[in-house]
């Protein structure tokens, strides 16, 4: 167990009598890369004042690297714990390497000039972060991206052992936002700093964090690793909006997929609709006549798939095979069950072959009116089959064709409207 | 790379370069006036006077003589001393407030020694002596109202400086209208002038100046830093209130000796720490130094034309008002085309 290098014991502050940290606990470990997270105005970057020594206490106390932070002095603090302001404006024309070279400060007075040791920290400093190439242009004339990397140089040069920073990426493009973050992750690994970084984009906070700290209404109401922070409570009660979860394939680390803050408008009359699915035609359209409060059946789906992603997300009951296996007339047959009693049958744009044509096998003895995306048809895999089948189809039930999928939401919403006139 | 060597050359030349220039004009200054001491003259008095060589000084009044050991140099002394001390001050108030627009008399330092030296007039009694009480007990109230707490914010300290310093003013002008007879004395003390000032005046001056100029000169690293933010300041170790202090300090005790002993000598303090930072960056290392210099250099300038363009004597601090007002609204322009300070 590494040691704590921050602590914070039951701290409460604010500005004038609003109260914003209202009750924080916390222990930064030794190595920590941990993100701070919390919707607008729940503390976090007065966190960060607190810490940095521009925000008294109201009560309680933090400390740093075992010494009470009120009995620091300035220079004191500023050799342990650097800063890294969201964004950060200069209106005189000081050029990179001045600014740099402000980070050794905490470590010189009027009596000690720079020395080649301060001159060589903040050069090493502008190579880490790729500044030393313009190091004589003007602050001011830099981008957003680049002024971010001087504000990290100058961090570095401090050579402090904690590292904080409030929001380094929001104001950068995605490429920029990833730099800085791989920078960050380096200054970590290589240089054993310690960071504690308030972070707004829980993805990146997700991917990047070993540890997730939420913060919400003054106080900590979740602290562990990203997959234990990030789950579907903590996230709606934190943005209070509807949001999916999921694995992000490509980095194994939770991500959310905010879905809606304003409610969708809900049907006054249950209706139950059947969706043949099975790839990923149908996820946002599931998602949708969900939310809209429609009763939901789906099959045959394989594992795994998108579409069944969303059903088990949603649970939206449904019929489920092994991923790459044919649909069976016994899953089928499952699967008429759930459309026996459907109002409404539509068969999303899935792609047909041989191994899902079973899935409009009887479909004739349904009683639900059937709907048809006009994608299933023009992605048949079947060497004719699907055509047939759909000729079968025709002779005993009426088939409305679909072009998209708004369009079928946009009939749904005049079927309803016309029942609701006839009652 | 070229550029970079060659810039700085010319940053490790500049300073030599200014003392070098501004010793030249000293010289231009002490042998100008409107008295007519030949030009050979007046090189001969200086060597034989303050360099101590055997000259011939045949042929030359003791008059001549007297004008310029005891008029012309000692005015062109005080005003090197008085220019310089403002323009660093200057340059340390603009530092802390992060403003271009400060100058040492903006939070009323110059209507308190103005007050008390209305009040001097009006008693005959120690009037440079009042003036310099009045500066600092001015300085003393607007720090105090300012603070909160241990904090002393920027913003109210500026604002409560601009309060006490128009109720001043106002207190002076209510002195004059009742003192009648003292109000052309009063006039030409507010207005800053050099003219009558000796050897004495400079001691008085030298030591408050010296001591305030080496104090502000330990803060130069910090008031960069201060440039960039009062909380970034914070968070890179700088102890933000005492750097306060300690200018407001350094530049009340500088200012107040130099405006006690000349006036109040406006503009100096405000335009000549603007034009130096224009041409050498806002980094106070070199900043300070060439204000010293330029500071200087522009009041004797200021001086000569104001005891020799007209057969009276016109009070400088109206010569450096003159120059300074236009050179203030042309930076004003400057700054609404966005051309930046």
């Amino acid at each position: 167990m590494k040691e704590n290098i921050l602590e914070f014991h039951q701290i409460a502050a604010g500005y004038g009598d609003r109260q914003i940290l209202k009750d924080v606990t916390l222990a930064i470990r030794e190595g920590d890369f941990a993100g701070l997270i919390g919707s607008n105005g729940t503390g976090k970057s007065t966190l960060i004042k607190c810490v940095s020594g521009l925000l008294p206490l109201k009560r309680g106390k933090i400390m740093i690297c075992g010494r009470d932070n009120t009995s620091l002095k300035s220079r004191e603090r500023a050799q342990m714990v650097a800063v890294v302001p969201q964004s950060y404006h200069v209106e005189y024309d000081f050029t990179v390497e001045d600014i740099v070279m402000m980070g050794r400060n905490p470590y010189l007075s009027f009596r000690k000039k720079e020395s080649q040791t301060d001159r060589d920290i903040v050069e090493e400093a502008m190579q880490m972060t790729n500044t030393a190439v313009f190091r004589d242009r003007l602050y001011n004339e830099l981008s957003g991206g680049e002024r971010q990397r001087v504000i990290l140089a100058r961090a570095i040069a401090q050579k402090p052992r904690i590292i904080l920073l409030d929001e380094p990426t929001s104001a950068l493009d995605v490429h920029h936002q990833i730099e800085v973050m791989e920078l960050i992750t380096r200054l970590n690994r290589e240089e054993h700093m310690t960071v504690l970084a308030v972070l707004h984009d829980i993805n990146m906070a997700s991917r990047f964090c070993q540890r997730m700290i939420m913060l919400q209404e003054g106080v900590v109401t979740a602290d562990g690793t990203p997959r234990e922070v990030i789950n579907r409570q903590n996230m709606e009660s934190l943005y209070k909006m509807k949001l999916m979860i999921r694995e992000s394939p490509l980095f194994h680390k939770p991500e959310i997929i905010p879905i809606r803050v304003m409610p969708e408008e809900k049907i006054t009359a249950p209706c139950h609709i059947h969706v043949i699915c099975g790839a990923t035609e149908a996820v946002h359209l599931l998602e949708e006549l969900d939310a809209k409060g429609y009763t939901l059946s789906a099959g045959v789906l394989n594992k795994l798939s998108e579409d069944w992603n969303i059903c088990q997300e949603l649970k939206i009951p449904c019929v489920d095979i092994e991923p790459f296996t044919p649909v069976t007339e016994e899953k089928q047959a499952e699967n008429l069950e759930f459309m026996e009693n459907a109002d409404i049958i539509l068969v999303a744009g899935v792609p047909f072959g041989e191994s899902n044509i079973m899935n409009l096998h009887g479909l004739d003895q349904t009683r639900g009116e059937l709907y048809i995306h006009r994608n299933a048809l023009s992605h048949d895999y079947t060497d004719g089959k699907l055509a047939k089948q759909i000729q079968l189809l025709e002779r005993t039930k009426d088939i409305t064709y679909i072009e998209t999928n708004s369009a079928f939401l946009e009939i749904l919403k005049q079927k309803e409207y016309l029942d609701k006139n006839e009652a | 790379m070229k550029n970079k060597t060659d810039g700085k050359i010319d940053r490790k030349w500049a300073i030599p370069l200014s003392i070098l220039a501004c010793l030249a004009i000293m010289y231009v200054c002490t042998v100008t006036g409107i008295a007519s001491i030949p030009f050979r003259d007046a090189n001969r008095i200086l060597l034989h006077e303050f360099l101590h060589l055997d000259v011939d000084m045949e042929g030359i009044t003791d008059g001549s003589i007297t004008i310029i050991r005891s008029v012309r140099l000692p005015r062109v002394v005080l005003g090197f001393l008085a220019g310089a001390s403002l323009a660093v001050c200057g340059a340390g108030f603009q530092g802390i407030f992060k403003n271009p627009m400060a100058d040492p008399f903006v939070l009323g330092v110059s209507s308190g020694a103005a007050l008390g030296a209305a009040i001097g007039i009006v008693l005959h009694f120690g009037t440079t002596l009042l003036a310099f009480v009045g500066a600092f007990l001015t300085i003393t109230l607007v720090y105090n109202i300012s603070k909160v707490g241990k904090k002393v914010p920027v913003a109210t300290l500026l604002l409560s400086g601009i309060a006490v310093s128009q109720t001043l003013s106002a207190t002076m002008s209510i002195i004059m209208i009742l003192n009648k007879q003292s109000m052309d004395q009063i006039m030409f003390w507010t207005m800053g002038s050099l003219n009558g000032k000796g050897w004495g005046q400079i001691i008085t001056v030298l030591p408050y100046s010296l001591l305030g100029i080496a104090l502000l000169l330990t803060t130069c690293r910090e008031l960069d830093i201060m440039l960039t933010g009062e909380e970034t300041a914070i968070q890179l170790g700088v102890n933000v209130e005492s750097l306060k202090k300690r200018v407001l300090f350094a530049s009340t005790v500088i200012t107040a000796a130099v405006i006690s002993v000349t006036g109040i000598i406006g503009f100096v303090g405000l335009v000549v720490p603007h034009v130096v930072r224009m041409i050498t960056g806002p980094k106070h290392r070199v900043l300070m130094p060439l204000s010293l210099l330029f500071g200087g250099t522009f009041l004797i300038i200021c001086d000569t034309a104001a005891r020799s363009m007209a057969v009276w004597e016109i009070p400088v601090g109206i010569i450096t008002s003159l120059c300074g007002g236009p050179f203030f609204i042309y930076l004003l322009r400057r700054m609404k085309r966005g051309g930046g300070l």
